[in-house]
């Protein structure tokens, strides 16, 4: 027990005094998971919203699709994308293995369908008088398609944040296509990981913590915004 | 001529719901386009509105046939604008939603703000300037979105239902609101309604709707029942228990109407020339309607009866007297 209250009390300390190496580990992860939760946003919403929008055939296995890719593993995800970018992959001469680039595309794969097909379900549940008011008024296509966004923002923010939670914390996508290289591909997740490999506690519970209020924060903001989405 | 419409047909699945031989709409009148629930109202303002699409056929807007491409859609839309049966506003201040329509005709800010503010004092809503637009009440949601339309510049303003689960004083400001923007704005006016005395109150013309079709009479006092038969007799019975005995080939579920003209009431039951089915009731409602008056008299069903002034002043009737409704069977049609 001593030795765990010992190790808690060394990682509290570790954040105190904005460790380097602690840091370096916490900006690599930030980066990253912005940046995929950046992209998959911009390509997410409006795939949402196109068909969420419009009639097409096969739409409803297109739906099934993205919702089975809600469940996809953080491993195959890796897999698929080390298929692709080792040096005998399709793209292994764009030398993307083991950056920080990899990484990014990795995240984005796994996140794209919950961001998606998150936006499909807040749309959906907008009311159809919204887009016939938007229209009457003498929008546009795309000042309509901005009217219902905005409209449906609550739950569409609900799965950035939603997104960001599930790419923080994955370790397969990072371990497998980051290589876990110390101040480049080094994550949160995989610097634990390696820690406990190492029987060093102290890093892998200081990062913990950090983790845990990051979850923790985007819970809050998770809440809020739900509570919102119910007025 | 404002709208032209020729052989237009609108189908959802494979079920018509408009079919319009040819409608004439003329400028700068009130319209009223007046009809039962299901009679197509809201499907002919949608697509007079551009916001529905026919299923088939023709429409002129000022002289000009309406190809429904997206782009023609768009600059045709600013100058006609709807505001549905229950409105809804945008999830932020009523500023912010009557500015909306201004903000994407790119008019400038100093602009826009007189323009909402004048807008708002129209509808008798500047004091709601701030207020979050989705707590409003049915009547004011009504009035801002009528504010929002008015922001357009519309040449053609369609109101459907504009007054319908709206309390008695919100009726009476929207119906004021109509007129005003008829004849000061100079704004064409369509609404639709299935109240007859609000059509003969406001409207310059109106146009019959029933089932999908130009009617050239309305059909009022409908109610839906099962007609059966009683020896060589036929009989409606409605779902409130009220026995009709009619006149018809038909049975089984039919909806009737009953004529307000050729149905009778007194105050005394021997008054009443002849043995139609008779019913005891209270008067609820006295409307003028220019060279008759309306009463609406509550037998379990609300029945409405059009009556001469004479014949009104010779009976006297005042609001909550107790009165004995005839309704011939000669006056009840199977529809």
């Amino acid at each position: 027990m001593s030795f765990l209250l010992d190790s808690i009390q060394s990682a509290l300390l570790l954040i105190w005094t904005l460790d380097r190496e602690l840091m370096e580990v916490i900006s690599v992860s930030l980066k990253v998971s912005s940046s995929s939760t950046f992209i998959a946003m911009i390509v997410g919403i409006p795939l949402g919203l196109c068909i969420s929008m419009n009639e097409f055939n096969g739409k409803r296995v297109l739906i099934t699709c993205l919702n089975t890719l809600l469940a996809m593993p953080t491993v195959v995800v890796g897999l698929l994308v080390y298929s692709f970018i080792s040096r005998k992959g399709l793209f292994g001469p764009l030398d993307l293995l083991y950056t920080q680039k990899a990484m990014i595309i990795g995240q984005f794969i796994l996140i794209v369908p919950i961001i998606t097909t998150y936006t499909i379900s807040a749309i959906s549940r907008i009311d159809d008088r919204y887009r016939k008011t938007a229209l009457t008024l003498g929008a546009d296509s795309i000042q309509t398609a901005w009217v219902i966004v905005r409209e449906a923002r609550f739950g569409i923010v609900s799965a950035i944040i939603i997104s960001y939670g599930r790419v923080i914390a994955e370790v397969g996508i990072s371990m497998m296509l980051g290589g876990n290289a110390k101040g480049f591909t080094r994550t949160m997740t995989t610097a634990m990981a390696l820690e406990y490999d190492k029987g060093e506690f102290v890093l892998s519970i200081a990062l913990g913590i950090v983790l845990l209020s990051i979850s923790f924060a985007i819970n809050i903001l998770f809440n809020y915004f739900q509570g919102k989405s119910r007025i | 001529m404002l709208y032209e419409v020729k052989r237009l047909i609108k189908r959802f699945d494979d079920k018509v719901i408009l079919d319009l031989i040819d409608l004439s709409i003329d400028s700068n009148k009130i319209l009223c386009l007046l009809g039962p629930n299901g009679s197509g109202k809201t499907t002919l303002m949608e697509i007079l509105a551009f916001i529905s699409l026919p299923t088939d056929g023709e429409i002129w807007f000022k002289q000009n046939r309406v190809s429904f491409g997206k782009t023609d859609l768009v600059s045709i839309r600013q100058k006609v604008v709807i505001v549905q049966q229950e409105p809804i506003l945008f999830t932020t201040s009523v500023f912010k939603n009557v500015e909306y329509p201004l903000k994407i005709r790119k008019i400038n800010k100093n602009r826009r703000e007189n323009i909402v503010n004048e807008l708002l004092g129209l509808v008798g809503m500047s004091d709601f300037k701030e207020a979050e637009a989705h707590k409003l009440s049915g009547g004011e949601t009504r009035r801002i979105a009528i504010a929002q339309a008015l922001a357009c510049s519309p040449e053609v303003i369609l109101l459907d239902e504009p007054t319908s689960s709206v309390d008695i004083e919100n009726q009476y400001i929207i119906e004021r609101i109509i007129k005003d923007i008829n004849r000061d704005k100079e704004i064409s006016v369509i609404f639709t309604t299935h109240d007859m005395v609000q059509a003969s109150r406001i409207a310059d013309e109106i146009v019959f709707l029933y089932d999908g079709r130009v009617t050239d009479s309305i059909h009022e006092n409908i109610f839906g029942g099962i007609i059966k038969s009683e020896e060589e007799n036929k009989y409606c019975l409605l779902p409130q228990g009220i026995r009709l005995n009619i006149k018809t080939d038909k049975s089984g579920p039919a909806r009737i109407s009953i004529n307000p003209s050729g149905t009778y009431f007194h105050r005394k039951e021997d008054d009443l020339y002849s043995n139609g089915n008779l019913f005891k009731g209270r008067l609820v409602q006295l409307t003028d309607q220019g060279k008759r008056i309306r009463a609406l008299i509550d037998i379990g069903l609300p029945i409405s009866v059009l009556m001469e002034y004479d014949k009104f002043n010779e009976i006297g009737p005042r609001v909550g007297d107790r009165v004995y409704l005839e309704i011939p069977e000669d006056s009840i049609e199977v529809i």
